[in-house]
């Protein structure tokens, strides 16, 4: 390599960066640096300015890239040199720092060497004639030194700290600061620095309170946040700042208003710990009466935060143990809280409040003597209250000291324990008599709740006795308050206390309830009645979810549901129905729904908290619900209608036992499928039933001429199969003659949508199940119907219909696996979509069945979905529809667009926003489709596309561009106008998409449509229902606020 | 403190307990169901059949006086972090609608308050943008409870005024500011 003529090429271009094959040069030691630098020799002394500078540059930038172990003791030294030798040059300073920063981080470089830069630095630059970016070149070398050579620069002692404050006195720009704030802290904590204090203290409390806002898109995005953090790292560093900090404070608090206030009070609760007791407790009072009047009057609650964190840093500081006593301050702060407590209805006494509860959680001796002095007080004020109304707020203060205390003793890790400081010992028998009282008095029993949860989870304070009681009193109110605002406190009362005492509750709430809980449903007319059995249904799903008590639940359940099922059904003789007896029949399903609900909703919570008992329950409860159902649906004489053989506890119970049957284990499972398969197969239900006397049948259900009620179990059948694993042994030899049998089911025997709709999702679950095991069958399978039912048509229409569903449903479960057959099948129907002149019914019905694959795999379904499988059907199916889009004219092209709306759901908005340019006109023509399911589907894809955070500059650019046409398609969804068909789920999702716009779109895009949109959102507050009105309130809200100046 | 308060201790009310909604509207069959049990299968029918809801079909749900104490529950007063319904400056009991006509009375937390154009203001700017504009609103002092109780009502039900006063940048800034908590509707 020709070095000497390369480098003149590239100084002579003015091409500063090293080429990198002299840096792969250096770095493999076929060219040495010294050869480099002595090419570079009469450019680095050339007296022209502008060479000189390039040729620095140039040598520069080559250090900063090159292999560090390539610069040795040698060079490193020379280099050094050279570069200190530039430092008083004014334009040949940046590089020269930068070569030094890189020289400074290599082991070559040593003590001398560091503190000869420093120096060299100290008294060749001026700071003051140097932009931002160069001084932040020094900083930047310093604080590489402060990094390698610390205790060179320690050792340097006056030297150091007195040249380093001169140095950066005066800076002001935030990037520098936020690395001189790291550096001073450096030296704060580990330099001497006890006689330079005065100095430090300059450089660092005059930039306090930081009053910086960043520029709009600062590109640096350094945050006032950011600045306050580090300068209160370097002003809690040092406990010699005492004596010049806390005057500073003082003289602040006057002056000091919104964040400079709460920086303050932030920072004296950083500071005080380390200034110490002595410093701090000279100026005790006087600081005091500042953190007091945030506390007392700030409108602002986060200041209120900070000022209380200010005090607990305060008391926390000034008495650490319990051996400091709590004579002088503490006492004039307890003093003058129990003056404000006098009214305990005004605002000042919740203040005192929380005032009292910090002084606990900060001081075991100031907290017990505040405890001491409170508590008998406000029991007395409890008891004699000067106004009836103040008892609330006295058993809210008592409750809120408690909850403080609970926060100390039952917090994990905690080192201060209840047994050992007694700070509520003495007064036992007074707090329980008045949270006792509390608990059944109208409206104390919140504030006794919230009392009485925190004693019992405070560690060894009461016993079981005491436990027992306030959970009798809590139950108490679970049963009889009708009040909707107590009954979650109650429940989150018992279920803090479940987790420590979970016999208590077992052996007394539940009992209770269940007693509570009717054997028949309550008529139509008594509201009341199905009120409060739903109050306690709700009540059970929520405690039952611990391990525990779910055993009690399942038994009682399964009692109550025997129960009603042999509640006399409409007596068949007499008057045919009467009005009566039809509400009867149906309070008795809801009543039955309800309790079903209750368990589903129980198991649901338990899977998501990850319990791991289920699986034990099954033989207790699935068996016994298969009883019910199964005995249900057999046929009978006369027109009696079993309870059970309703169609809503159908599904309910199906929901219950594909998540039972899934986790089982493979064996069991197996087990019970042969049962199932058993069952509908050949007819033998006796072997799924808890109670085979209750089923006489023994053929099966799903044979041809079966009664509806009898082919309604397909649902449970579905289900089992929903639940099944793919790993699970089948009792059956051939995978594809079940599944044509099942489909033939579902196309020419099953009744109605209810079950077809179960026989599609068994088809779907089988074939995405055993995938492996019908592969070679399946496409002549989908052949078959395509040719045989879908596109005869002279077959029945609801034939072509259900086979087209069966098809489609064949593909979606391949789909998800992202089986090649699955898009190949489905080419097949998007083909058809061209037909809709010869045969619009049907293509109709194909253009929405794209919504059976935008499904794809919903939550709670048991289905294999492979990762990306939604992105491959949407890249495969997406290109075909818009160019079958092109290509049709007319009404044609509607068809395209319901395909598109259809299938909208399937994809995440991440998705759509990675072709936005093609995806957002065909969403914005979706928005003007008839049917309001697909427009929601626009709409919903809409909210989301603007609602995703960070998006590129491209989408940003269109999503602007369109932001107009956006607003006018959604606000017609908002409304309800005559002869468009509309839904509440519809509007709401309209307007819910509008209020995103002002987060999102700038104004000045849209400010000509603000006026419009208020207007229409105008009428919206008219709509009929209240949940719309609602939206539309909010959004109208926002949209007012919209471009105004904040 | 930059300005003395008016009130620098005023009475904290617990939030009223809300009102149990009496469902007139839905018929008594769909009463006994808490939760709409078919409403999974309603969906699957928009797939495969026909069940196109039509707005027009829909059961109107008029507003009432609690959807309009809803709106205003949760606005914060202008002097503490406390909302009006926690002052009791707003009460279910002085709300009254009838037809177009929505009559709003607030009561004073003293009867020297010089907030309390401020609040009615404020009210007023709420109910000017969530009620429908069919609507005729009027917002008093509840009789009794404030001084100048005339000056004020002229002031808050004049049209022409509170034009005027909401094109007072800094007066609409406070307005707003109070408003930004409207949204909550007593739910914390």
């Amino acid at each position: 390599m020709d070095v000497p003529r390369l480098i003149r090429t590239q100084i002579s271009t003015s091409e500063l960066n090293p080429p990198q094959d002299l840096i792969d040069g250096i770095n493999n030691g076929s060219v040495a640096l010294l050869e480099i630098v002595k090419a570079l020799g009469e450019y680095l002394t050339s007296t022209e300015d502008d060479v000189r500078l390039k040729g620095l540059t140039f040598l520069s930038n080559l250090l900063r890239v090159i292999n560090p172990a390539k610069i040795n003791r040698q060079a490193t030294s020379t280099l050094t040199n050279f570069y200190l030798s530039k430092l008083d040059d004014f334009d040949s300073l940046p590089p020269a720092l930068h070569g030094l920063t890189v020289l400074a981080k290599l082991p070559a470089f040593d003590d001398a060497a560091a503190v000869q830069v420093y120096k060299g630095v100290v008294e060749d630059v001026n700071m003051k004639s140097y932009a931002q970016a160069t001084r932040h070149l020094v900083y930047v070398l310093f604080d590489t030194l402060l990094a390698t050579h610390r205790s060179a620069l320690k050792q340097m002692g006056t030297a150091f700290i007195n040249s380093y404050t001169k140095m950066v006195d005066g800076e002001k720009d935030p990037r520098n600061l936020l690395l001189l704030f790291s550096m001073d802290r450096v030296i704060l904590l580990e330099f001497d620095v006890k006689d330079h204090i005065e100095d430090l203290f300059d450089i660092t409390f005059c930039y306090f309170p930081i009053t910086f806002r960043p520029p709009p898109n600062d590109p640096y995005g350094i945050t006032a946040d950011d600045l306050k953090l580090a300068l209160r790292g370097c002003m809690s560093a040092s406990p010699y700042f005492a004596k010049m900090a806390l005057p500073l404070f003082l003289e602040k608090f006057a002056t000091a208003t919104g964040q400079s206030m709460k920086d303050l009070q932030q920072t004296m609760a950083a500071c005080f710990p380390v200034y110490g007791a002595d410093a701090v407790g000279e100026r005790g009072s006087e600081l005091w009466e500042g953190i007091k009047t945030e506390i007392l009057y700030s409108s602002d609650t986060t200041i209120e935060a900070a000022a209380l964190s200010a005090l607990e840093s305060l008391i926390r500081t000034l008495y650490p143990t319990e051996q400091d006593a709590p004579t002088g301050l503490a006492q004039d702060i307890i003093k003058e809280c129990l003056t404000i407590l006098d009214e305990p209805d005004k605002s000042q006494a919740l203040a005192a409040t929380k005032i009292l509860a910090a002084l606990l959680r900060a001081s075991p001796s100031a907290g017990k003597f505040a405890i001491s002095q409170t508590l008998p007080k406000l029991f007395r004020q409890f008891n004699s209250p000067a106004l009836p109304s103040h008892r609330s707020p006295i058993l809210s203060t008592i409750s809120s000291l408690l909850i403080a205390a609970q926060s100390v003793y039952a917090a994990p890790n905690t080192t201060r324990h209840h047994n050992v400081e007694k700070s509520l010992e003495q007064y036992r028998d007074g707090l329980m008599d008045v949270l006792r009282e509390g608990l059944r008095t109208q409206g104390l029993k919140a504030p006794g709740i919230r009392g009485s949860v925190a004693l019992v989870e405070i560690p060894a304070f009461w016993g079981r006795a005491e436990v027992e009681d306030i959970v009798r009193a809590m139950d108490e109110i679970l049963v009889h308050d009708e009040d909707p605002e107590i009954r979650p406190e109650v429940i989150k009362g018992l279920t803090s206390i479940s987790k420590i005492h979970p016999t208590t509750i077992e052996s007394i709430t539940l009992p209770l309830l269940f007693h509570n809980l009717p054997d028949q449903a309550p008529g139509a007319s008594e509201a009341a009645a199905r009120d409060k059995y739903r109050s306690i249904l709700g009540s059970l799903s929520e405690l039952c979810v611990q391990p525990a008590l779910f055993q009690t639940l399942v038994i009682r359940i399964t009692t109550k549901l025997d129960l009603l099922s042999s509640v006399p059904a409409a007596p068949s003789s007499d008057n045919d129905e009467s009005m009566g007896e039809v509400d009867y029949r149906e309070c008795n399903i809801a009543y039955a729904w309800d309790l079903l609900n209750t368990l589903n909703g129980v198991v649901d919570a338990k899977l998501q908290s990850k319990h791991t008992d289920i699986s034990k329950y099954f033989e207790q409860l699935i068996p016994r619900l298969y009883t019910l159902i199964v005995g249900a649906s057999q046929p009978r004489i006369g027109n009696a209608k079993p309870l059970f053989s309703d169609r809503r506890l159908l599904s309910i119970v199906a929901r219950i036992s594909e998540t039972m049957m899934w986790e089982l284990q493979p064996e069991r499972q197996a087990k019970q499928f042969n049962a199932v398969y058993a069952a509908f197969e050949k007819g033998e239900l006796k072997g799924i039933v808890h109670e085979p006397s209750q089923v006489a049948s023994s053929s099966s259900p799903l044979r041809n001429g079966a009664s509806t009620t009898e082919q309604d179990l397909i649902a449970i059948y579905s289900a089992s199969v929903q639940g099944l694993k793919a790993d699970t042994v089948l009792p059956f030899g051939s995978a594809p003659e079940y599944l044509s049998s099942k489909i033939h089911w579902a196309i020419n025997i099953a009744r109605d949508n209810f079950q077809v709709r179960y026989a599609l999702e068994l088809i779907c679950a089988f074939v995405n199940k055993r995938e492996t095991e019908l592969r070679d069958s399946l496409e002549t399978i989908l052949d078959r119907i395509w040719e045989v039912d879908i596109t005869d048509t002279t077959k029945d229409f609801e034939i072509r219909r259900r086979a087209l569903l069966v098809y489609l449903h064949i593909i979606k479960a391949l789909a998800l696996l992202r089986q090649p057959l699955a898009y190949s099948a489905l080419n097949s129907v998007v083909e058809a979509l061209s037909l809709s002149n010869l045969d619009p019914e049907f293509v109709g019905e194909a253009a929405k069945g794209f919504g059976v694959l935008a499904k794809g795999k919903e939550k709670g379904s048991h289905l294999t979905a492979k990762l990306l499988h939604a992105q491959k059907l949407w890249n495969y199916v997406l290109p075909k529809l818009i160019e079958g889009d092109k290509d049709a004219q007319g009404k044609g092209r509607i068809v395209y667009l319901v395909a598109f709306a259809s299938l909208l759901p399937l994809v995440p908005a991440s998705l759509c926003l990675s072709d936005l340019a093609t995806n957002l006109p065909l969403i914005l023509r979706s928005l003007s489709l008839a049917n309001p399911v697909q427009r929601s589907n626009a709409i919903t894809a809409l909210t989301s596309i603007l609602e995703t955070e960070n998006m590129s500059a491209d989408v940003d650019k269109i999503l602007h561009a369109q932001a107009g046409t956006m607003v006018e398609g959604l606000l017609k969804s908002a409304l309800v106008e005559e002869g468009t068909p509309s839904s509440d789920k519809v509007r709401s999702a309209a307007i819910r998409c509008l209020s995103t716009f002002p987060d999102v779109i700038r104004f000045e895009v849209l400010h000509s449509t603000k006026s419009s949109v208020l207007k229409e959102l105008g009428k919206a507050l008219d709509d009929p229902l209240r949940s719309v009105r609602k939206e539309a309130v909010e959004c109208r809200a926002k949209w007012f606020r919209y471009g105004q100046a904040t | 403190m930059s300005r003395q308060l008016d009130n620098d201790n005023p009475t904290i009310f617990a939030p009223t307990t809300s009102h149990r909604r009496v469902d007139s509207s839905r018929n008594a069959k769909s009463k006994l169901w808490a939760t709409n049990p078919t409403s999974s299968d309603e969906d699957d029918e928009s797939d495969y059949g026909e069940a196109i809801e039509y707005g027009q079909g829909e059961e109107r749900e008029e507003i009432d006086e609690e959807e309009v104490y809803d709106l205003l529950r949760s606005i914060t007063d202008p002097e503490h972090p406390v909302s009006l319904e926690q002052l009791r400056v707003v009460n279910l009991e002085d709300i009254n609608v009838a037809g177009n006509r929505v009559l709003v009375y607030l009561t004073p937390t003293i009867p020297h308050c010089s907030m309390s154009t401020l609040i009615g203001l404020s009210l007023r700017v709420r109910l000017l943008r969530a009620l429908p504009p069919r609507y005729r609103v009027d917002i008093r002092i509840k009789s009794g409870t404030h001084q100048s109780e005339h000056a004020v009502n002229k002031q808050l039900n004049d049209k022409e005024r509170v034009q005027a006063a909401l094109e007072n940048k800094h007066l609409l800034s406070v307005v707003e500011g109070c408003l930004a908590t409207a949204g909550k509707r007593g739910s914390d």
